[in-house]
């Protein structure tokens, strides 16, 4: 029986594995031929979107979890409309240059789950909405995104890329997790202290310790309610 | 008819609840034992290096027992290092041997060891489950199965993942279980809980 446990380890290590094929696998055209199994209306304005991210893949669009979600929601039933809005969230966030990773996983988790497309659809554009509000925040008290390959000087508030992603990514989430779980827009120290607890757990790891005090140093409770309520309007 | 009159129907009831309750718990009898000894079968041996690395390893709460033997093997290599320093070739104009020196050296190569293999075990006693998988962000909740070698009820694997903060649920037997003991955190994610795991980071997950 003893066996089967190093066959159980090979399975779960080629089911990761399956998921990092290599990115450059992945064309436009490749993009082209699931949007047009879903299929969607606003093709062109989605083509385009995706042309940008492949363009810009060095700087974190995931290329090929983009593509595999496409693939997911061809293969699942239910109405185009509802998964057009699936893919325009996604779309959107590109084109505003706000990071992908986390609508991705939820709406990996939702069709996973079996959630309806719709509701599922209402929920990434609501998470949409609270990262856009969030990055709004971040600007407002200066804390800027760098451009890709440039300089960042010593105590300057423009982070590099990644990190700037990863904050706003973490931040945004912890709000819609805050949401979903039935919490008050109007709890500013309760949804302060939840997303002061999700970046200090992932500070000196994947976030940058400065960065996440340099986030705390200049963002109050009350700043998290407007976020909130703006993203929920 | 009397109050304390017995329905046989009532007594048959009675009876066939103590059955179960007795079943369940001779079935759970030993669960926590059963977890403890899986446990430390699946954790990896150390040789001597590893467990003298595991003694200068950091941990989140106060180990006054690995304190005593870190002190004790410092003031041991002072002792030795008073008594023989004339006679080394590098005598006591050196610069001392200082307590923490020993555990910050020792300290980095183990930390860099654990986040480079970041190995994260995902176990879940399911007594009589038939088919157990994790499925989460690391995978694109896509189903990881979990395996259960010797039918002890103890469904388990690992999975190698970098640092960061993974969402996870269990399903077992097709039913999904989002609320895992040994989880940082739950969150509810459409409706339904979800684990989390902090791994590399502050959270017990690496």
């Amino acid at each position: 029986m003893r066996g089967r446990r190093p066959i159980a380890l090979v399975a779960a290590l080629a089911c990761i594995a399956a998921l990092g094929i290599a990115t450059a696998a992945v064309t436009l055209d490749d993009f082209g031929r699931v949007l047009a199994a879903i299929p969607i209306v606003n093709e062109a304005r989605v083509m385009a979107a995706f042309e940008l991210g492949l363009k810009s893949s060095c700087c974190g669009f995931p290329v090929s979890e983009t593509y595999r979600l496409l693939e997911r929601l061809a293969a699942v039933s239910g109405s185009a409309a509802d998964k057009e809005a699936i893919v325009l969230a996604i779309t959107q966030a590109i084109e505003q240059g706000i990071p992908v990773d986390s609508l991705l996983n939820k709406a990996f988790e939702g069709l996973a789950r079996a959630v309806p497309l719709a509701p599922l659809g209402q929920l990434l554009e609501q998470r949409l909405r609270l990262l856009l509000e969030s990055r709004d925040l971040f600007y407002s008290r200066g804390i800027f995104r760098a451009s890709p390959g440039a300089s960042v000087a010593a105590g300057a508030t423009a982070l590099q890329p990644s990190q700037f992603d990863g904050l706003l990514s973490n931040f945004g989430d912890a709000l819609g997790d805050y949401l979903e779980s039935g919490g008050s827009p109007f709890e500013g120290q309760q949804i302060y202290d939840g997303v002061h607890e999700r970046l200090t757990q992932l500070s000196g790891t994947v976030l940058t310790t400065s960065d996440v005090d340099l986030v705390f140093s200049r963002i109050e409770p009350t700043d998290l309610t407007q976020v909130v309520l703006a993203a929920l309007r | 008819m009397t109050l304390d009159a017995r329905d046989p129907l009532d007594e048959l009831l009675r009876e066939t609840l103590r059955q179960d309750v007795a079943a369940a718990a001779d079935s759970l009898g030993r669960l926590e034992e059963r977890v403890m000894e899986s446990l430390g079968e699946r954790l990896p041996k150390r040789g001597i290096l590893g467990n003298l690395k595991a003694l200068a390893a950091p941990t989140r709460g106060g180990r006054w027992g690995q304190l005593a033997v870190v002190g004790a093997t410092a003031a041991a290599f002072l002792l030795v290092g008073t008594l023989l320093g004339d006679r080394l070739p590098f005598g006591r104009h050196k610069e001392p041997l200082l307590l923490g020196a020993v555990p910050a050296a020792a300290t980095k190569s183990v930390a860099s060891r654990s986040s480079a293999e970041n190995g994260v075990l995902f176990i879940l006693p399911a007594l009589n489950a038939r088919v157990v998988s994790v499925v989460g962000s690391f995978s694109e909740w896509e189903p990881v199965p979990l395996s259960d070698d010797d039918g002890d009820g103890i469904w388990t694997t690992e999975i190698p993942l970098p640092p960061g903060r993974y969402e996870y649920a269990f399903i077992i037997d097709g039913r999904w279980w989002g609320q895992d003991p040994s989880a940082d955190e739950y969150i509810r994610s459409f409706g339904e809980y979800s684990s989390v795991r902090y791994v590399g980071g502050g959270g017990d997950g690496a």
